[in-house]
């Protein structure tokens, strides 16, 4: 039983996991690189010549980020399954009770 | 012998289930084992690419400066050029990052991408055969309770 809602949290979630990956990859290979290495950006149609440090903080900034949104996505997935579970348990109480009900009206 | 046994125990929780449990947990194991094969493909499909960037770079690395060339503008236009420097490379890192390298170690990119690959491609695969094996095991059980079921009630 997936709401929408989780279903979204779901897609959020593979797509952070992905991208998370992604940077991580490009932060090992630019940690290979020389000091004195050219490292360009796609910003656009355009390759634009940047600084292997600030390169390095760009990426470990995003990894940060896309860490704390996962983090956060996390919690709320688990936030809506405990709520989407006792709800089930509510229901399973109720469905009992109409039965014993309907089974005591029947004896009677 | 301890993969027999653990089977027939697997064996034994589907056994127990009932059908609209086991038709559930077969279709779900299926639309697993499809999403499981996607992601294989979609990496023999990365790594075809791989390869044939690093045949390409090995080409690139025999042929002399000044050599003379075509550079495609568009996907039909080409313009004559000559080859200026074939020891750098930019390299596409991803996250729209690009960086120089030597020809070495951009042919040394290739080969690390490339096992990186192969390794993830084996790993998947073991999963994708372990899904496989429960999704066909529950599919027998189910069949089999069918019958089961079919011969109780026209008997």
């Amino acid at each position: 039983m997936i709401s929408p809602k989780s279903r979204k949290n779901h897609q959020l979630r593979k797509k952070y996991t992905i991208q998370l990956g992604e940077n991580e990859l490009v932060l090992k290979e630019l940690d290979l690189l020389e000091d004195d290495a050219n490292v360009y950006k796609l910003i656009g149609p355009v390759l634009v010549k940047q600084d292997l440090a600030e390169a390095n903080a760009n990426v470990r900034k995003r990894i940060e980020y896309i860490s704390a949104e996962l983090k956060r996505i996390d919690a709320t997935l688990q936030d809506n399954e405990g709520q989407q579970n006792s709800k089930r348990e509510a229901m399973m109480k109720l469905q009992q009770r109409l039965q014993s009900i309907q089974a005591g009206k029947a004896k009677a | 012998m301890a993969s027999s046994s653990s089977s027939s125990s697997a064996r034994g929780e589907l056994e127990k289930m009932g059908i609209d449990q086991l038709k559930a947990l077969k279709e779900q194991a299926d639309l697993e084992v499809n999403l499981l094969q996607d992601s294989l493909n979609n990496i023999r499909t990365a790594n075809a690419r791989l390869e044939s960037a690093a045949g390409a770079l090995n080409d690139l690395s025999l042929r002399p400066q000044g050599k003379k060339m075509l550079v495609p503008l568009t996907a039909s236009l080409y313009v004559p050029g000559t080859l200026d420097e074939a020891d750098k490379v930019l390299v596409d890192i991803g996250t729209g990052y690009f960086i120089e390298k030597t020809m070495e170690d951009g042919k040394d990119y290739c080969q690390r991408k490339i096992n990186l690959l192969k390794s993830n491609y084996e790993q998947l695969f073991e999963v994708l055969a372990k899904k496989k094996s429960v999704a066909d095991e529950a599919g027998m059980v189910l069949q089999s309770k069918v019958r089961q079921l079919q011969a109780a009630t026209t008997s």
